[in-house]
């Protein structure tokens, strides 16, 4: 095993842009496996030689979907100016408005709702027909990116829940969960979903190739989650569960975005099948890894630094303290990292690539 | 049980279509409009933010809670009329200007109104004036509290402060503040009087805060 000859780069791979910013292009390392091939041994945890990291993936979210426009979360080629920060209407017809402070979208409070009342959510909620996509188009401009040996990754807005609260703000969706009038709604609700969402992960798989469905459905606040495990179980496993089904039985894997303190939740998201949790830095995510970290691995990273150095100095110290970041990170994490993918969202970081690479190739080697 | 044990239980357990018709039973045996609402009512809203306090139960049970209770107070509004009771304060809500969120200021309005207060609830994106025209309207309103979800819009916390402190009413409120990254020290550096964590603790900090003032 030589290391630095499996780190020669062998040629930089495509990319897209992100919000006008080029991102997911990066170099093609000499690995012994492709990126694809050793995140799917990784997942089933047989036969990997390293921990997936950072450029084994690339991300891809086409701009013909109306939920990735209107949350501004386009990784796409060929974007126009004009759906940059546009925001604009969702799958459903939500208007969602683009907030720069927050650098992201949102639906205003207090505009009219889509469903008013839940028991009678089938005179308002009309499905996409995603058939209604030129999705040979999307193909044919992506192909050079998605046809490749990295990882690809498709984000889903919204899931199932933050789907709720987009149709019925909040409140309402939060009591629809354990409102006994409204719960059998909501059961219907969330299957027309699930059947929503295995359309889309099946364009998603033919013509973007991907591998992993990024689906995104916050489950809590910075201080708790917003429900129970008992209703999580009753009111969100089944569907969720049925989400992984849809990617799983295409050969996709799910990287389940949920912020909030919501480690308690963590044998939910098991439960249903997830893959893989991303979670925010407020929980315990050493103890998820001690006493989870055999069911599902966790997505984490380095703080990510944006600043643009503007001379060598600043590079210098950019450079330094990215390296701290690194240092701590595998400190902290380098006895987990079977049980760990670094961020896709870190791909422009061949420091990160070269010391996960450097660390695990050699740990799992012995 | 007792009938006002009862509307507590109802509340507490949100039991929606209950909490009325318990309310005009209470009213009917005689049972004062202010017992039922501060120990059937407020009294049940102040258990039901310590168990939310305490994980022991989420945010939809906490809403449904107060959902029912306010089910009870339409029914006992005439009746509190009639005996002269007044809300136990005032106090203006409201996220700051360029930031959209209001889940977490929701909530916080729900729980200070379950603990007896009249809460005039301005939206998001509130600019700095138009909490002090609101004051200005409110002059017996003795408590401001200001919502931020966002770093980034976490100065317009301190501008209106700010502005309060120009437009001259400072020392006629007491100013509290929350939201997910703000802290008791962002709370000091701006110069509020309080900060709370959640809603079921903002709730008891107004109250204290009020008490304060009324010295």
């Amino acid at each position: 095993m030589d290391i630095q000859e499996e780190l020669k780069v062998l040629d930089t791979l495509p990319g897209v842009t992100f919000v006008g910013h080029p991102a997911g292009a990066g170099p093609k390392y000499n690995t012994p496996l492709t990126p694809k091939e050793n995140f799917r041994r990784f997942i089933k945890g047989e036969g990997y030689m390293w921990t997936p990291c950072s450029a084994d993936f690339v991300t891809v979210m086409p701009q013909e979907l109306a939920d990735v426009v209107s949350r501004d979360f386009i990784f796409d080629k060929n974007v126009p100016e004009n759906l940059i920060h546009a925001g604009g209407k969702d799958f459903f017809g939500i208007d969602w408005e683009y907030v720069p402070t927050a650098g992201g979208s949102m639906v205003r409070p207090g505009n009219p709702v889509l469903v008013e009342d839940v028991t009678e959510w089938k005179k308002t909620v009309k499905f996409p027909n995603f058939d209604e996509i030129d999705w040979e188009a999307i193909h044919e401009r992506l192909k050079d990116v998605v046809e490749g040996d990295r990882v690809v990754v498709s984000w889903c807005f919204n899931g199932l829940f933050e789907r709720l609260i987009s149709f019925m703000e909040f409140e309402n969706a939060a009591l629809a969960l354990i409102d006994e009038d409204e719960q059998d709604s909501v059961h219907e609700l969330f299957s027309g979903l699930c059947d929503m969402y295995d359309q889309l992960f099946d364009k998603l798989h033919t013509y973007c190739n991907t591998d992993i469905i990024y689906f995104h459905d916050d489950w809590g606040s910075q201080r708790a989650p917003f429900f129970s495990r008992a209703v999580c179980e009753e009111m969100l496993v089944p569907y969720l569960k049925r989400v992984c089904e849809s990617a799983h039985k295409r050969g996709m894997y799910i990287d389940f975005h949920s912020c909030g303190k919501i480690e308690a939740l963590v044998p939910c998201m098991i439960e249903a099948g997830c893959d893989i949790w991303s979670g925010q830095p407020m929980n315990d995510r050493i103890m998820v890894l001690q006493n989870y970290g055999d069911k599902i691995k966790l997505n984490l990273a380095p703080p990510m630094r944006f600043a643009m150095p503007k001379n060598e100095e600043e590079a210098k110290e950019l450079a330094r303290k990215s390296q701290e970041d690194i240092d701590e990170f595998m400190g902290t994490y380098g006895p987990y990292m079977k049980s760990i993918v670094v961020s896709a969202m870190q791909a422009g970081n061949p420091k990160l690539y070269e010391t996960v690479y450097t660390a695990t190739r050699e740990a799992f080697a012995s | 049980m007792s009938k006002v044990e009862e509307i507590a239980a109802a509340v507490e357990n949100g039991k929606v279509k209950k909490v009325a018709g318990l309310v005009e039973e209470a009213l009917a045996e005689g049972i004062s409009a202010t017992e039922i609402l501060n120990v059937g009512m407020i009294g049940a809203m102040g258990v039901v933010g310590e168990k939310f306090k305490n994980n022991e139960i989420f945010v939809p049970e906490m809403l449904i809670a107060a959902r029912a209770m306010k089910k009870g107070v339409e029914v006992l509004t005439p009746a509190l009329k009639e005996a002269g009771s007044e809300p136990v304060g005032k106090l203006i809500l409201g996220t700051v200007a360029g930031d959209l969120h209001d889940i977490g200021k929701n909530l916080v309005g729900m729980m200070i109104e379950g603990a007896g207060f009249n809460v005039i609830d301005l939206g998001v994106d509130v600019p700095a004036d138009k909490f002090i025209e609101c004051m200005k309207e409110n002059p017996d309103c003795k408590i401001v509290a200001l919502s931020a979800l966002l770093t980034t819009t976490m100065p317009a916390i301190k501008n209106t402060i700010d502005a309060i402190v120009a437009a001259g009413l400072r020392d006629t409120v007491k100013i509290m503040i929350g939201g997910a990254p703000v802290t008791q020290a962002f709370a000091d550096e701006v110069g509020a009087d309080g900060y709370s964590e959640d809603a079921a603790s903002a709730a008891e900090l107004a109250k204290k805060l009020l008490a304060e003032v009324n010295g």
